[in-house]
């Protein structure tokens, strides 16, 4: 066990692409923890899709040693964690094992959205900041405009901030010995029972799940029994350890001190992220503050385009579970798509990166249908129902009122782009606050919007319509009562389940008009003509028609044509399988997730 | 186990030569190494290569059809008589054989039209696509209007047959243009004509002009109306619908085209051309081996003109299941109007989609045949489709 005093937790955060896996790198790299012939990009990321994306999922720690100016060698914990929005419990539960961070910004993109998401978080957490400017070897590095933006938007004295060069490797110690002399040791009493934070955790297959923790108080030795408080389980500890960046076993960890833990517990789901680890007997009374159940935010149906895949997809989810506890879903199934999951995430992204994962890693092929929220139907009778899926929504008549869950959502973007992003948050239900200059570079602008609004490819328009230049953030604030209803799209008369969706009552019209000439030209002509309508109840809103197809390819077939015509028999009806038949009528693929692209 | 068997009644010839080639044509005719073959030399060529078929382990028979395409076969010029007579000589031909070559009028002149009735020709297949001149020039036709009319009167005064080639889908072509052409072929007086819409190939000159918006197509629908008027204005003239692409006056049916579609056994002869044989005779030829996973044999000579042009060319083969064998027939027998008997349809396993196309209405069930619906043969592929791959709804 280390000295407190020589030992310092911290965490790098910063906006989407600002370099802050590969300044994590370096810091590996100089630490002589990974040897420079082991080094791959972006050694935190193992995920292949973290590292396609430029993003991190999954926290981790990794712990290094560092000979400072000062003559002492120091532990230093290195915390990453998940950088994007749809991650915030995550992350605030890493913050949580940290005495500070280094705030990261692009010395050419200024603070974004999420630099400010984090910087805040940060500093709820009380934790010591250290600005850091990145990536200063670029040719439109601006270190000097970053520094006032730092100082104007986020109120953190920059005048002492680090400038540095994941790229290059310069400013790297810099940002190490600011570390050892800004950041505070950890304090926490030896002597106190045992209290020790879990900050994520993952499964492994011959070991089970694994905690990544940090020790608050006490200390945490092999053999020893402990209780997870949260989720009331008492377990043995079978292996403490620390990772530099692979596992590394250790007799015990004290104050201060970060590592893993192994039980043996089988079960993610009782070892809750930011749950406290005490002992099992003469433990600690209260638990560490901030502890939350996760809740998904967006769900969506996940179907098998082939029926026969059902159970592989059981399989996956299962077994991604294993390690993405926030993952949660619930068999389903539609007339239309027939058997497959409601499938709950916690923002988009999640959602995106389950869905590759499942595709590449399990090799399905699926179809998602358009991403939902969580409603809460007040029935007449007073009885409230959560529902996940349009499909479940209640008959409007018995129906007292609807509520949904609305986000503070805060942009910032250029002074230029403030029009369009006024037009676009008209569009979609967002109440203005305020908005406030950081610098005269950038605006931030604060609303209020339904989430479901939000996950209507909202990010993308908002994307498009400041060329690039806006930049997002938000948090969940609470349900509130809406106008919403229930539109049904109905193909040669009949309604498709997977196809309806809850809208707001003044745009049900507008969008149900849209749909219906969208799915028009999505939906090819088939031997009969298909009547699409859109309805809200038993009245129809709008109406569109894909006539029947009149000829299919008609060719001479004379002796050498004979072979080629049936491959191309063949060919056709392999188009057709990626698509599924609802009754009579073929639908692409592409149609279930036309309500998402709609803009009225 | 063989004495019952002969050579096949039926023989394509491919004439792998072009004088030009058309903006439409996604088929191999480029000639690798023409200059090194003159024509004379691709006709011994493929004389030789057709007689070698009489060489192996199996007597032959007297064709009741040989048909030479191409490719332009007239372009072999006073070839082309010579070509027939050696193979009616040596094969021998039935009495009343039907003897096919294609022609493209800007090759067929006078002298040898005349020569074609004496080598044995009783019929001429006129690549005409069009009877207006704009739209010739846009498939790269290296024919007029003036020259298709005055060989089609030729070869009628020769006494010969004849079946006319129209084109529609045509880039600029309209629905009135379409009935001139139509109109056309009719008072020209030839007893059969194969229609068929233009179909865009990779990778050909017009589709790169079409891709590239230099050239509009017309629409699908207006395609299809195109289609819907001919089989209307051809079936008041007196021409049916035999076949999807196929109209004739009674009697003037293609009886080579027919076998294709019957199941018949035919040889292939020349460059890219293709033969089909049971698996039997594959093997009394020396071509495949008998296995009990196959009963029928198709086969493709190589595109290659110098390869294709071998006396004993590589073949390369196709093997059919004898299930494979059944679905083929009946798929191919739905493109004639006489449609299959309920046994073909029956054993092929097609019986259930056959039922389920009549309630889609689609495809008829009389007198113990399945037929297409006549208003309905814009959609054969759809019952194609649904027979081949034995697919239910």
């Amino acid at each position: 066990m280390t000295d407190p005093s020589r030992i310092r937790n911290f965490s790098i955060i910063a906006h989407i692409d600002h370099g802050k896996s590969t300044l994590a790198d370096r810091v590996l790299q100089l630490t002589h923890t990974i040897a420079d012939r082991d080094m791959q990009d972006q050694v935190l990321d193992s995920m292949d899709i973290e590292r396609e994306r430029g993003i991190t999922i999954k926290a981790q720690a990794v712990r290094v040693m560092y000979d400072a100016d000062d003559g002492h060698t120091y532990q230093l914990n290195l915390i990453d964690t998940p950088g994007h929005v749809d991650f915030t419990y995550e992350v605030s539960r890493s913050l949580a094992a940290c005495e500070g961070v280094i705030l990261v910004v692009d010395a050419a993109q200024g603070v974004e959205a999420q630099t400010v998401a984090n910087a805040l978080m940060a500093m709820n957490a009380n934790l010591e900041i250290i600005p850091l400017i990145n990536k200063i070897d670029l040719p439109a590095a601006d270190p000097e405009r970053v520094r006032h933006e730092i100082e104007e938007g986020l109120a953190i004295p920059a005048e002492g901030a680090v400038l540095a060069s994941g790229k290059t490797g310069e400013g790297v110690r810099d940002a190490l010995e600011a570390v050892v002399r800004l950041i505070p040791p950890p304090a926490g009493s030896a002597d106190a029972p045992l209290k020790a934070l879990i900050f994520d955790s993952y499964f492994d297959t011959y070991r089970g799940v694994v905690a990544l923790i940090r020790v608050v108080d006490g200390s945490v030795t092999r053999g020893m029994k402990v209780r997870m408080m949260a989720s009331s389980t008492v377990t043995d500890v079978e292996e403490v350890g620390v990772r530099r960046p692979a596992n590394m076993p250790v007799d015990s960890l004290g104050v201060g001190e970060v590592g893993y833990l192994i039980t043996g517990l089988k079960d993610p789901s009782l070892v809750k992220v930011g749950d406290t680890v005490t002992l099992a007997k003469h433990g600690a009374t209260h638990p560490l503050p901030g502890y939350r159940e996760v809740k998904p935010m967006v769900y969506t149906g996940l179907y098998p385009i082939d029926g026969d895949q059902y159970p592989d997809l059981r399989d996956a989810l299962e077994r991604l579970t294993l390690n993405d506890p926030a993952l949660v879903w619930d068999p389903e199934s539609s007339h239309a798509l027939g058997f497959g999951f409601r499938v709950g995430f916690l923002g988009l992204l999640h959602m995106e990166v389950v869905k590759e994962r499942l595709e590449r890693e399990f090799g399905l092929d699926l179809l998602a249908t358009a991403p939902s929220v969580e409603y809460h139907a007040h029935r007449t009778s007073g009885e409230m129902l959560t529902v996940h899926s349009p499909q479940d929504m209640p008959d409007p008549g018995h129906l007292e009122r609807v509520e949904e869950p609305f986000l503070k959502v805060t942009v910032l973007v250029p002074p230029d782009y403030v029009g369009p992003v006024m037009e676009l948050a008209d569009q979609r239900r967002a109440t203005f606050k305020d908005m406030q200059y950081l610098s005269a570079t950038t605006v931030e602008m604060h609303y209020e919007m339904p989430l479901a609004e939000l996950i209507m490819d909202f990010f993308d328009q908002l994307k498009s319509r400041t060329k690039g230049y806006a930049s997002l953030d938000y948090e969940y604030i609470g349900y509130r009562e809406s106008s919403l209803v229930k539109l049904d799209i109905l193909l040669a008369g009949k309604p498709v389940d997977a196809l309806s969706f809850i809208v707001h009552k003044d745009k049900a019209y507008p969008r149900g008009k849209v749909l219906t000439e969208k799915l028009r030209e999505i939906i090819p002509r088939q031997m009969f003509e298909v009547p699409i309508q859109a309805a809200i109840g038993s009245k129809i809103i709008s109406r569109e028609t894909v006539r029947a197809k009149r000829k299919d390819v008609l060719a001479k077939c004379y002796g050498g044509d004979i072979t080629r015509k049936r491959k191309l028999l063949e060919k056709q009806k392999e188009g057709k399988k990626r698509m599924k038949s609802v009754g009579s009528v073929e639908i692409p693929q592409e149609a279930f997730m036309a309500i998402l692209k709609v803009d009225e | 186990m063989s004495e019952n068997l002969t050579l096949p009644r039926h023989l394509y010839v491919h004439v792998p030569l072009c004088r030009s080639k058309c903006a439409y044509c996604g088929f191999y005719s480029g000639a690798t190494c023409s200059s090194s073959i003159p024509e004379h030399g691709v006709t011994l060529g493929l004389i030789r290569q057709a007689e070698g078929w009489l060489r192996r382990d199996l007597p032959a028979a007297a064709l009741d059809t040989l048909y030479i395409g191409g490719g332009t076969p007239t372009v072999l010029g006073g070839g082309l008589p010579l070509l027939v007579a050696s193979i009616a000589r040596s094969f021998g031909l039935t009495e009343g054989a039907e003897v096919t070559v294609e022609a493209n009028p800007d090759s067929l002149d006078a002298r040898l039209v005349r020569m074609l009735p004496s080598a044995g020709v009783t019929r001429v297949s006129l690549g005409v696509q069009s009877f207006e001149e704009e739209e010739l020039r846009a498939l790269k036709r290296p024919h007029d209007t003036g020259q298709a009319k005055r060989c089609a009167d030729e070869v009628l005064s020769a006494g010969l047959e004849i079946s006319v080639d129209l084109m529609c889908g045509i880039p600029g072509q309209t629905l009135e243009s379409w009935e001139r052409s139509l109109g056309c072929a009719i008072e020209l007086g030839c007893g059969h004509l194969s229609v068929y819409p233009l179909s865009l190939e990779e990778g050909t000159p017009l589709a790169d002009q079409v891709e590239a918006g230099h050239v509009v197509l017309p629409t699908d629908d207006e395609v299809a109306t195109m289609l819907e008027h001919a089989a209307v204005a051809l079936a008041s003239a007196g021409l049916a619908r035999y076949e999807v692409a196929s109209f004739a006056r009674s009697g003037c049916e293609s009886r080579h085209n027919t076998a294709y579609w019957t199941g018949a056994e035919y040889l292939g002869v020349g460059p890219s051309a293709h033969g089909m044989l049971s698996v039997r005779t594959a093997e009394a030829l020396g071509v495949a081996k008998a296995t009990n996973r196959t009963a029928r044999v198709r086969y493709s000579v190589p595109a290659d003109v110098c390869e294709g042009l071998e006396s004993d060319p590589p073949l390369e083969l196709e093997h059919l299941s004898a299930d494979e064998v059944l679905r083929e027939d009946a798929m191919l027998g739905m493109r004639m109007a006489a449609g299959i008997t309920d046994e073909l349809a029956a054993m092929a396993g097609a019986t259930g989609a056959l039922s389920e196309l009549e309630d889609d209405g689609l495809v008829m069930h009389i007198e113990g045949r399945w037929r297409m619906n006549p208003s309905r043969w814009l959609l054969g592929n759809e019952v194609f489709g649904r027979i081949w791959l034995r697919d239910r709804v």
